[in-house]
């Protein structure tokens, strides 16, 4: 994984020092091919490695949620949510994100 | 480049965008408070509304005088990449200020929330999953992105078009993973110093990533229009550098949120 990430560096390093460069003399002939490889053939092999590496990770991951404890400084609502019944924050999933009196469905 | 210019200074035509811009804004960050305190949209909404057709005319007559009427001289085109250095250092500044919050929160943390980083009981993404895969997309459309830059400095039309269809692809399949893992959170932005500080980061982080993917994609349907040539695509750069600043401030939030901080 690090040679991968080592390797996604070096390019994108690579590609800024060289369009930085560019666009200081645009008129000067960059190769478009070198980049395509690059793209296709480097960076995308990785795209697809980093999903597999995703995927599998999170297939063997177990999905267990922590004990509801109603510590002071979570589900913190000193004023109402602007929508909805302003307990529920932007992105609440009732599965994993608790409300101030505990789990929906506990 | 058309060098018949009617005089020699950074002047395109009066506009009055600016005007309606500086209204708009001072309306939607005023409804936006009296959302917040009120629960009542209107004036949020009247915001979105101005800025929104601010947007469009502005940029519709930049087109059409950089496009159609010739006016981006050599003076014009660099007051816009004067124009665009600026406004990201500007950006860069922004983001800056969300790294000394959560810094400052994390580097010694108060004893409500533990004593600790992450705070008790708060379960951070795991850094070497979806975030890495994010990195890995990211770093990819910086190279995609320059694949088009090449290819429109070659002119070849179509290598352009094939670079930066990828380039917005990656960028979409970036926001669709960041949006799994928001919904997938086990913590919100009410949860503690952690939650608010990594939301604000990462959620403007991930507006940046939508904008830039927003600006690439009008750079392909201007592209596809024949707006752009060998030597005259400073829209195109702009988007690629902004494209290279969110890149950047990615890797960032990745080393410092994602990773160290978990």
């Amino acid at each position: 994984m690090t040679t991968i990430l080592q390797r996604a560096a070096i390019n994108y390093l690579r590609s800024s020092a060289r369009s930085s460069s560019h666009a200081a003399s645009a008129g000067s002939h960059g190769d478009w091919k070198l980049w395509k490889n690059l793209s296709l053939f480097v960076a995308m092999p990785a795209v697809g490695l980093g999903m597999l590496n995703a995927y599998l990770a999170h297939a063997e991951e177990h999905h267990e949620r922590p004990e509801f404890v109603p510590y002071e400084y979570l589900r913190v609502r000193t004023k109402r949510f602007p929508w909805g019944d302003g307990q529920k924050s932007l992105f609440h999933n009732p599965h994993v994100n608790a409300l101030p009196s505990g789990y929906e469905d506990h | 480049m058309k060098n018949n210019f009617n005089h020699p200074y950074h002047l395109v035509d009066f506009s009055p965008w600016p005007l309606t811009g500086a209204i708009g804004v001072m309306t939607l960050v005023t409804g936006m408070i009296k959302w917040f305190h009120n629960f009542n949209m209107n004036l949020l909404i009247l915001g979105y509304i101005i800025i929104i057709m601010t947007m469009y005319q502005w940029w519709r007559d930049i087109c059409r005088e950089g496009t159609l009427q010739g006016k981006h001289t050599m003076m014009v085109t660099k007051g816009l990449r004067w124009g665009m250095i600026l406004f990201i250092i500007s950006e860069i500044f922004f983001f800056i200020s969300f790294f000394w919050a959560f810094f400052h929160s994390s580097l010694s943390p108060n004893i409500q929330i533990g004593s600790m980083w992450p705070p008790l009981s708060i379960i951070p993404f795991n850094p070497f999953q979806i975030p890495l895969l994010n990195t890995i997309i990211l770093i990819t459309s910086g190279v995609t992105v320059t694949w088009a830059h090449h290819a429109i400095m070659m002119n070849n039309k179509s290598q352009m078009t094939q670079g930066l269809f990828f380039t917005i692809i990656l960028g979409i399949y970036f926001t669709m993973l960041q949006a799994y893992e928001y919904i997938e959170a086990p913590f919100s932005i009410a949860d503690s110093i952690y939650g608010s500080t990594f939301f604000m980061a990462t959620g403007f982080h991930g507006l940046h990533v939508m904008i830039g993917t927003l600006f690439l994609l009008i750079c392909l349907i201007r592209h596809l229009k024949n707006h752009f040539s060998k030597n005259h695509h400073f829209g195109f750069e702009a988007a690629a550098w902004y494209w290279h600043f969110v890149d950047v401030v990615w890797l960032f939030l990745y080393i410092s949120i994602y990773w160290w901080g978990n």
